[in-house]
């Protein structure tokens, strides 16, 4: 399946057009350090947040009449709460695993539907570009709608909650791949071997599936991977405006809301979720980056 | 074991806050020697005594215009304003006012009793829909027997006209100038007989006020009854509380009652504040259940989440000791409160919480929450968004947990909460309300005729309306305490609501202004504003 040089014959599997140098984009992405450590420290990160249960050292939602306790470090911090306890005498080490559990799954649930609906829309509108002038003013259309907007529109509508925030941020991620994954399409629409395709007779389902669907993925993968970074960032957003998940559940940016109060006195509180939103952010972008220095056939001549 | 903030860093606070002073110091002196800026969070829409029910608007207007009859800061005596004397008829349906003859507006036209006619026509009038005119009772008709006497006819009885009468609501104005602002006035002017004039309005950043320098006719219990002492007064808005807490720190405000409570210890401690506070707390936040709602319909289920919840703890963890615990659905110190049922009422006791509840039949399921034939006990709850509700309706769903109550929340902005507040949708609903006496807050909450809203809980007894009528039309004093005494009992042994704490009046002055008197009525701290003045 890394036969490279068989694309002449006709009829010949799609996969190997697919991902010529599979091999060797691993061995690049090793090399980049930069890359390699923001991967390593999101793995950290996702490990954490899906053995929460596990690791946090309280209940998360339990109060307590230890409020503010500044971290361990600080002058009267103590080793019993590491990074101190909130306004409500909460944990914040214990709120801070759970809450990036929340996090991280509202990025990747909106982050993937709005990026299936979005490319599915985008390949779509390119194979039939009958349909495709339709479609993508209507992507236009969307793209007009801030993702805030939109977010405060549907609490409005549905009330505060995780779904409302995941279904904004999905709606908003839609039109932006809607449009990289329609341009990439059309460039692949005038390759000779989809040509081919239609010469041999291939039903347009086949057509589409396998040989537009298969060599427009990566990129469009590249292009998800990039928007994840902003998705968690917008839905921060959101929550810190009040309007995401609902009390008791915990989420980096609600936790960075309720210490703003407490700003000038206990900092720690509002501190501590907004140093792992940025952390969390920029691993995940330095990670798309590289993903998309090695995969990308346009960088790699 | 105390929480930790009690000795705060003050250094690196210090360190935070000099940044702030040296930013302020190389200012030029902003307030001119006699001029006093009092910070707050919010601003009014407009400044029309009949088209607001905003705290912001009630404060300027208390400045800006004179009632009828004042009110003590102990919140219950009643003391002449613009009417020097008045009399009940017999039957109480009949109040006749004798106005002082020396008031003068601020444009210098006196006040006449055409005046008071004008006001009181145009707050009942249905043209104005003002949504405070209720407030005025059962008005038939106000009527002028001379220059300096009124006449207010209701067809019946009313006991809490007199403090209705003191709120800004009922502020005197001036005819010629509401026709000559129309649809402006309010907004770009307000003639009134107040101890402050109309200045300059800037829409959500300031209102400057100045002095009524013919301002002599003052309620008594000022120290001055006028002119003020101090010559403007500019209200600003600040409505970020840390911003609010620095500007009193660096003397950019001179008084505000709109500090943090997070931020009050720093405030004592710091030579340049004072800070004062009021003994009566007359606002009060409280949880309400729907009472024909499952789950919360069975009395055991309120009493339970009563007895559960530590106000205490609240009152100390989350407002620092700054707010009163509250067990009672208005202030204790409340004009009419029966002090009959004090040892009954409701403290926290989470074991007994649970045994009642177990006595019930609410049994623990696997998921440590609480189920009676297939019921979860699960309520919801529609609060406010922001974070005083946030706090607060998050320690209560704590607490609820150790004793297997799952409240779930649902905050909503204010924008449409009080949409949502008016439906059937929800089991409890968070809220906070002023009040004068026992009879103000009854009458508004437990009439069976204000349901959906302000009487959300459902509360609909034959016998409660008929009290609240006695308390209301009474005219001997006893009766009417009687009877509010008779309905406190009621609702208190069915647990109607959950109540949370008292807000007591917290006023943080610059320690070159005289201390002033904390006043409670519609939350407007410094009421008339005559207090205010620079030490000698």
């Amino acid at each position: 399946m890394t036969a490279t040089a068989s694309t002449e014959a006709a009829g010949v599997a799609p996969e190997d057009i697919a991902a010529p140098r599979r091999a060797s984009w691993w061995r690049r992405l090793l090399r980049d350090r930069a890359a390699l450590l923001s991967m390593a420290v999101l793995a950290v990160i996702v490990l954490g947040a899906v053995f929460a249960p596990l690791l946090a050292p309280y209940d998360p939602y339990a109060n307590s009449r230890q409020v503010m306790v500044p971290p361990a470090w600080a002058a009267r911090g103590s080793m019993a709460h590491l990074l101190g306890t909130d306004g409500q005498g909460r944990d914040i080490l214990s709120r801070l695993l759970y809450g990036t559990q929340l996090t991280l799954l509202i990025g990747v649930v909106s982050v993937g539907l709005g990026g299936f609906v979005g490319s599915l829309l985008g390949l779509v509108s390119a194979f039939y570009s009958r349909i495709d002038p339709w479609v993508m003013r209507f992507v236009d259309m969307m793209l007009s709608f801030p993702a805030i907007l939109l977010g405060l529109a549907l609490v409005a509508v549905l009330g505060q909650g995780a779904f409302p925030v995941i279904l904004a941020l999905a709606i908003s991620s839609v039109p932006d791949c809607a449009r990289i994954s329609r341009g990439i399409a059309v460039g692949i629409m005038k390759q000779e071997y989809i040509e081919a395709g239609r010469a041999v007779g291939l039903s347009d389902r086949a057509l589409f599936g396998r040989y537009l669907v298969r060599n427009a993925i990566s990129s469009i993968m590249i292009f998800i991977s990039l928007r994840f970074g902003q998705v968690i960032l917008i839905g921060a957003a959101l929550s810190f405006l009040g309007l995401g998940a609902r009390p008791p559940l915990a989420e980096l940016g609600m936790m960075a809301a309720q210490g703003r109060d407490f700003l000038l006195f206990a900092p720690h509180i509002a501190v501590i979720p907004s140093v792992l939103i940025f952390i969390i952010v920029l691993a995940a972008n330095v990670t798309g980056d590289a993903l998309r220095d090695v995969l990308d056939p346009r960088l790699q001549a | 074991m105390r929480p930790m903030f009690n000795r705060p860093d003050f250094r690196s606070l210090a360190g935070r806050i000099g940044l702030a002073v040296a930013l302020a110091a190389g200012l030029p002196a902003l307030a001119a020697a006699q001029s006093v800026t009092i910070v707050r969070e919010v601003d009014s829409n407009n400044y029309d005594p009949h088209k607001s029910t905003a705290r912001a608007a009630s404060e300027v207007l208390f400045m800006m215009g004179d009632t009828l009859v004042a009110l003590d800061p102990d919140m219950k005596t009643i003391a002449p304003g613009l009417a020097e004397s008045w009399e009940v008829s017999e039957d109480g349906k009949t109040y006749t006012f004798h106005l002082r003859d020396d008031v003068k507006f601020c444009d210098g036209k006196p006040m006449t009793a055409e005046d008071v006619v004008y006001s009181f026509t145009r707050w009942q009038d249905p043209e104005t829909k003002s949504p405070v005119a209720w407030r005025a009772g059962p008005l038939e008709e106000v009527v002028a027997v001379d220059d300096h006497t009124v006449e207010y006819r209701m067809s019946a009885p009313y006991s809490e006209l007199l403090y209705q009468l003191s709120q800004s609501f009922a502020t005197i104005i001036d005819k010629d100038n509401v026709e000559a602002l129309g649809e402006d006035f309010g907004v770009t002017g307000f003639n009134g007989t107040g101890p402050f004039c109309w200045g300059e309005w800037t829409p959500r950043n300031k209102m400057v006020l100045t002095r009524h320098d013919d301002y002599v006719w003052g309620p008594s219990f000022y120290e001055t009854t006028g002119p003020a002492s101090v010559e403007e007064v500019v209200w600003q808005i600040v409505p970020e509380e840390n911003t609010r807490t620095v500007a009193v720190l660096t003397g950019q405000s001179q008084i505000t009652q709109y500090v943090p409570y997070i931020a009050l210890e720093q405030l004592r401690a710091a030579p340049n504040v004072e800070v004062v506070q009021s003994d009566a707390a007359f606002w009060t936040y409280f949880f309400g259940f729907k009472i024909d709602k499952p789950t919360v319909n069975d009395a055991a289920v309120r009493q339970a989440i009563n007895l559960a919840v530590n106000q205490e703890a609240m009152a100390e963890d989350l407002f620092f000791g700054e707010v009163q615990p509250a067990y009672s659905y208005v202030s204790q110190d409340a004009l009419d409160w029966n002090h009959a049922i004090d040892g009954e009422l409701l403290r926290y006791d989470p074991e007994k919480a649970a045994q009642i509840l177990d006595e019930a039949g609410w049994t623990v399921g696997a998921d440590g929450i609480r189920e009676k034939d297939g019921v979860k006990l699960q309520p919801l709850a529609y609060v406010f968004a922001g974070s005083t509700w946030q706090k607060i309706s998050e320690y209560v769903q704590a607490e609820l947990r150790k004793v297997g109550i799952d409240l779930q929340l649902q905050p909503f902005d204010a924008t449409i909460a009080w949409g949502k507040l008016a439906t059937q949708e929800f089991d409890v609903f968070g809220m906070s309300f002023p009040y004068i006496s026992s009879g103000d807050a009854l009458n508004l909450y437990f009439r069976s005729e204000n349901m959906p809203t302000p009487n959300r809980m459902n509360w609909d007894d034959r016998e409660t309306d008929d009290l609240l009528e006695a308390g209301l039309t009474a005219t001997d004093e006893a009766v009417r305490a009687d009877s509010y005494g008779e309905v406190l009992k009621k609702v208190h042994e069915a647990a109607v609501w959950l109540p949370l704490y008292h807000e007591p009046m917290t006023i943080a002055q610059s320690s070159e202004l005289k201390t002033v008197t904390p006043h409670n009525l519609y939350g407007c701290g410094l009421y008339k504003g005559l207090g205010i003045a620079y030490k000698e």
